[in-house]
This record gives C-alpha cells, sequence and structure tokens, in this order.
C-alpha cells in the first residue's frame, strides 16, 4: 500500500499536493489521550514543515501509546492517501485505522467498530511515505477519525505530521443536527463590533 | 462559562443517616446538589446536569443530562437511603450516561460525594482514574461523613489520576457547624478553575443574578449593599488568615496539595480547636465592624453641613452683608443644639448694630435682606429697633 516518494521534488510542486490542511476546522481539532491538551493542533501544517517539530508534537500520555485524532474540515473533501511522519525510538505509531463522519468516538467505540480502513505504518521519520485510501469510500468527507493503537514499542506515541492529499469540495455535508438553541442570553457571544445603532437589543 | 454536562453520583448508603452534617448528612448531600446544579445552569445555560445514586440496590441513574433543575430537585426527594456504596461502579455509569449525552460538543465532568466507607483498593481506582483521563473526562470528589486515612488516601490517588491540567479536584469536608454547601461554595468545585470565583459564589449564594455585585442597587440601598460589601471582605479576610494558618502547618505534612486541600485537611486534625478560634475571630471582627459602622454614622452629620457651606458661599459671594448674614445664620444651625436664648440675644445686637450705622438705610434691600435672613426674631425686637432709629 505504501508508494515511496522516488521522483525529484522539481518538477510538481508536493506542498500543492498536500495542501488539504488548509481545509480543516482547527479550531475544532481535538485528541485524546493527549499529554498536552491542544496539541494536536502543532500537527497539521505545511509539507515543506513536516520535520520541523519547534510548534512540538502530539504525544500520548505517559504509558499509554494509543491516540484518537478528530479532524473536522470546513467543507467535504476527498482524501487519495495519508501521510505520517512519527517519533524516533519507537514512538512511531504502527498502524492507523481511520472513520469518517462519526462525531464523538472514543476508545471504546473505536476499538469495537468496524474502521473504513486499516493501514500497518513503517517508521516514517522522514515523511517521505503515503498510504493510499481506498478513494471510492473517501468522497464526501466531513470529518476525519484517525485512530493509533499501538506503538513501536516506545512509552508513549509520538507523531510530528499528518499530511492529507486530495480534493476539497466546495459543499457541505447534510447532517441531522440536534441543535440546542439559545436559552438565555450569554454575554460572551454576543460581542459587537460598533456600538452605532438600528440594533434593537443592547448586549452590556 | 465552560460548556459542560456533568454527571453527579450521590451517596445514598446506610452511612448517610448520621447527624454530624445538620439536619442529616443526606440532607446536606442534597443541599449541596442543588446548589452546583444552579451554579452549572447560571455559567452556562446550555449546560447539563444529571444524578445518579450509588448505593441501595445498585448504581441507578435518576435523571439523565439535562438542564431542566425542577427535574434533578423532584428526583433527590424520591430517593432512598440503603445499602452500600459502590464507587467504581458508580463512576463508569457515569461516564457512559456522559458518552451518550445529546450535545457531544459539551465537556464532561463527574462530580462524586464520597460519604460512606471506599472498599475498593487504590491500584482499581488508579485505572479507573486513567481510563476518564484519557477520554478527557473531568473528575471532582467531595470526600465527607465517614472518615479515615485509606479511604482519604484512595481518593487521592484517584483525583491525582485523572487530573488533567487542573481540571479535577478533591475537597475534603469534615463535620462541623458549617454546612457541606456553604464549605463548597469556596471551592474550585464551584469557582470552576478560578473564572471569577467569589463573585459568582456571593451571586449564588444570594440567589439573585443582577448586573450588580451583591444583587443589591448602590443606588437605591447604599447602606445595604455597604453592608453586604464588608461583610464579604471580613469573610475573604477570614479565609485567608485561616488557610495561611493552615497552609504553614500543613506544608510540614505533605508537599503537594492546593491550598485548599491543606485548609480542609488541616481541620481535619483540629477541627474542634479550628473552629473555636474561627468563632473568636469572628467576634473581633464583628466589634471592629460595629465601630467602623459607628465611627462612620458619625461622620454624616457633618458631610452633610459642610455641602451645605459651599452652596450657600456661591450664593453670598457678591453681597458682603448678605454673607455676613448667611454666615450668622449658619453658626446658629451649627449650634442648634446649643442653648436658643444666647443666640437670638447675639443676633438682636448684632442686627441693632447694623441699623445704627451712619449710611445703613433701613430700606436698603440688603439690609432687608439682612432683616429677612432673622426670621425667627420676635416683633418686639423689631420695636426695639425702630425707636434706636428715631433716636439716631
Amino acid at each position: 500500500m505504501a508508494c515511496l516518494h522516488d521522483h525529484s521534488c522539481e518538477d510538481h510542486d508536493c506542498s500543492s499536493d498536500w495542501s488539504l490542511y488548509k481545509h480543516i476546522d482547527i479550531p475544532k481539532l481535538s485528541a485524546l489521550n493527549e499529554a498536552v491538551p491542544g496539541s494536536v493542533k502543532a500537527v497539521f501544517k505545511a509539507w515543506e514543515q513536516r520535520l520541523n517539530s519547534s510548534e512540538g508534537f502530539l504525544e500520548s500520555n505517559e504509558g499509554d501509546p494509543e491516540l484518537i485524532v478528530f479532524i473536522p474540515f470546513t467543507s467535504d473533501v476527498k482524501i487519495k492517501s495519508i501521510s505520517i511522519v512519527g517519533g524516533a525510538d519507537g514512538t512511531s505509531p504502527n498502524k492507523m485505522r481511520a472513520f469518517i463522519n462519526r462525531e464523538g468516538i472514543d476508545f471504546s467505540d473505536a476499538q469495537s467498530m468496524q474502521a473504513v480502513q486499516e493501514w500497518d505504518l513503517a517508521e516514517n521519520l522522514q515523511g517521505v511515505l503515503e498510504y493510499q485510501t481506498r478513494y471510492s469510500r473517501f468522497q464526501g468527507v466531513g470529518n476525519l477519525t484517525l485512530h493509533f493503537p499501538d506503538s513501536y514499542g516506545g512509552d508513549t506515541s509520538r507523531i510530528q505530521y499528518i499530511g492529507l492529499k486530495g480534493e476539497a469540495t466546495q459543499l457541505k455535508r447534510d447532517v441531522i443536527a440536534t441543535i440546542v438553541y439559545e436559552l438565555m442570553p450569554n454575554p460572551s457571544d454576543h460581542k459587537t463590533k460598533s456600538e452605532s445603532g438600528g440594533g434593537m437589543s443592547h448586549v452590556e | 462559562m465552560v460548556l459542560e454536562a456533568t454527571m453527579i453520583c450521590i451517596d445514598n448508603s446506610e452511612w448517610m443517616r448520621n447527624g454530624d452534617y445538620s439536619p442529616t448528612r443526606f440532607q446536606a448531600q442534597a443541599d449541596a446538589v442543588n446548589l452546583i446544579c444552579g451554579a452549572k445552569t447560571q455559567s452556562n445555560p446550555e449546560n447539563t446536569v444529571g444524578v445518579l445514586t450509588m448505593a441501595g440496590k445498585g448504581v441507578r441513574v435518576l435523571v439523565t443530562p439535562t438542564s431542566d433543575l425542577g427535574k434533578i430537585l423532584a428526583c433527590m426527594h424520591g430517593s432512598e437511603i440503603g445499602g452500600e456504596m459502590n464507587l467504581a461502579a458508580g463512576i463508569q455509569v457515569a461516564q457512559l450516561a456522559l458518552k451518550h449525552r445529546q450535545n457531544k460538543k459539551q465537556q464532561q465532568r463527574i462530580i462524586v460525594f464520597a460519604g460512606g466507607p471506599v472498599k475498593y483498593d487504590k491500584k482499581v481506582l488508579e485505572m479507573i482514574g486513567k481510563k476518564l483521563k484519557k477520554n478527557s473526562v473531568a473528575l471532582d470528589v467531595v470526600n465527607f461523613g465517614e472518615e479515615d486515612e485509606s479511604k482519604t488516601e484512595k481518593l487521592e490517588a484517584l483525583v491525582a489520576a485523572v487530573n488533567n491540567n487542573d481540571s479535577s479536584h478533591i475537597v475534603h469536608v469534615p463535620a462541623g457547624s458549617s454546612a457541606l454547601s456553604d464549605v463548597l461554595l469556596s471551592t474550585p468545585i464551584f469557582t470552576g478553575d478560578g473564572e471569577g470565583g467569589s463573585g459568582f459564589a456571593a451571586a449564588a449564594a444570594a440567589g439573585g443574578v443582577s448586573g450588580f455585585d451583591f444583587g443589591v442597587d448602590p443606588n437605591l440601598d447604599p447602606e445595604l449593599a455597604l453592608a453586604l460589601r464588608v461583610s464579604m471582605e471580613e469573610e475573604r479576610a477570614r479565609q485567608e488568615a485561616a488557610a495561611k494558618k493552615a497552609a504553614d502547618d500543613s506544608s510540614k505534612k505533605e508537599g503537594e496539595s492546593t491550598s485548599q486541600d491543606a485548609t480542609m485537611s488541616e481541620n481535619v486534625g483540629t477541627s474542634a480547636s479550628e473552629s473555636e478560634n474561627k468563632k473568636d475571630d469572628m467576634m473581633d471582627d464583628e466589634n471592629a465592624l460595629l465601630q467602623q459602622a459607628l465611627a462612620m454614622s458619625m461622620v454624616d452629620p457633618d458631610t452633610t453641613v459642610t455641602t451645605r457651606d459651599t452652596d450657600m458661599s456661591e450664593a453670598a459671594a457678591d453681597d458682603q452683608d448678605l454673607a455676613r448674614a448667611l454666615q450668622f445664620s449658619m453658626q446658629e444651625d451649627a449650634k442648634d443644639q446649643s442653648d436658643m436664648g444666647k443666640l437670638l440675644a447675639d443676633q438682636s445686637f448684632v442686627s441693632s448694630i447694623l441699623t445704627s450705622l451712619p449710611g445703613v438705610d433701613p430700606n436698603d434691600p440688603s439690609v432687608k435682606d439682612l432683616l429677612a435672613s432673622m426670621q425667627n426674631q420676635p416683633e418686639k425686637k423689631e420695636d426695639d429697633k425702630a425707636p434706636k432709629e428715631d433716636d439716631k
């Protein structure tokens, strides 16, 4: 399944291929079992920066290498392939399972559910390996959940970069949502840019 | 204003019949639960709270996470006391209930009231804690009721295993005169990781939400607002003093606990003497307060008089005679309490002097004003003046 990136990068621009990170809804990015809350956001960046770990990396909690990364997109995307750069010394994940369009997957769900696709990962420290998807199953992806059940023997799992290659459509999935309407005005939700009037509500 | 779904695990085991928390442990717990529900719903109206019981025939979910406070209040009435508390099962069922919450955007939190003894091993509890942390569920534990070393140790270990970035807390509440809910008001369980804690707690305690600090408009009722503010500061000072004292003592015992833990655990050891000290402090503070209030009430008349002084001085800037008259009239006001007769005598003397001055025409408007300002003179004094003028 893995194809080696063995051509010179002069004829085409690799970074434009791996540009799905631009369509990720960053504030809603989340991960389970991360040691530092919010560190998952440092993992999605441009192709050129994939080896740059200055902004930190995603690490799981001590003694437990399992990780779940939830990636929501701002519009529906089609994912062609995925690239993962792990950590050194056995902290790279050795397996990846993907679920699409399911929110709120936790570890018990992930372990019992059938994944849309599973891959065995190699230790890819240079970020030259990419794992292709069964493209027909990855059309119209509103959100992607990646589950990394185990590492290469290390105490924790470390991920430095997750790259996604594919196409973004401008469509948004129709979701049957349970919408909770505002029961009581919450001033922090209503920051008005201008005081100028006409508006009937005056929130202080 | 964190969006949160909370499951509260209450202990309805046999140990809750005890009356060391007034009126019974179970009732104190119910009050605390009501307060927590109110606080959570107020801080963010989209928050939901659910309740389950841990003892009795088995763990039972009374209310699934909802924002309807009435339902929660009603279910607390219906629950019965009996059996033994099953902490592990309670937490696991709470986790399951939270997993199936309607709004997946809410953070998950479990609040456990641990009154009875804990029969599980420390290891089992630590495993449960790690699982909660992995699924990013926060846990708050209220340790009250039965007190023994192993229970405290186990619960501390549990919270340490779950704690991620200070989002989980443990509070030890010893039996004493203050109610369980009052003690909880000042803990991070209510203040929610330090976001404007005491102000909110005061509002919750007052039971009212308004734009002003204490639910009282300073314009409408300044004395009440002042009294509330002073009592709040006194309470804060007392708590800081107690925390400082406890922190010094407990730093010898354990290295790492929050200052709240230190206060509470210290109370466990020396509860009787500390409560007495606190009472003494309160009495002293109350006396100091009383004296302060008295001093302030003394100041008030002076301030009103000085304001009147300024008003009058502006008006009388032009006319010297008028100014003098006003001065005399104000002196008269200040000396109001003293001898009236003496005052009148002075005034008649002064007016007679003024009218007898050469060049002072009684019909001059300024003189008339002068006379008008001394309205309280009886008529015979004016008659005295008239013959004097004639003499002139």
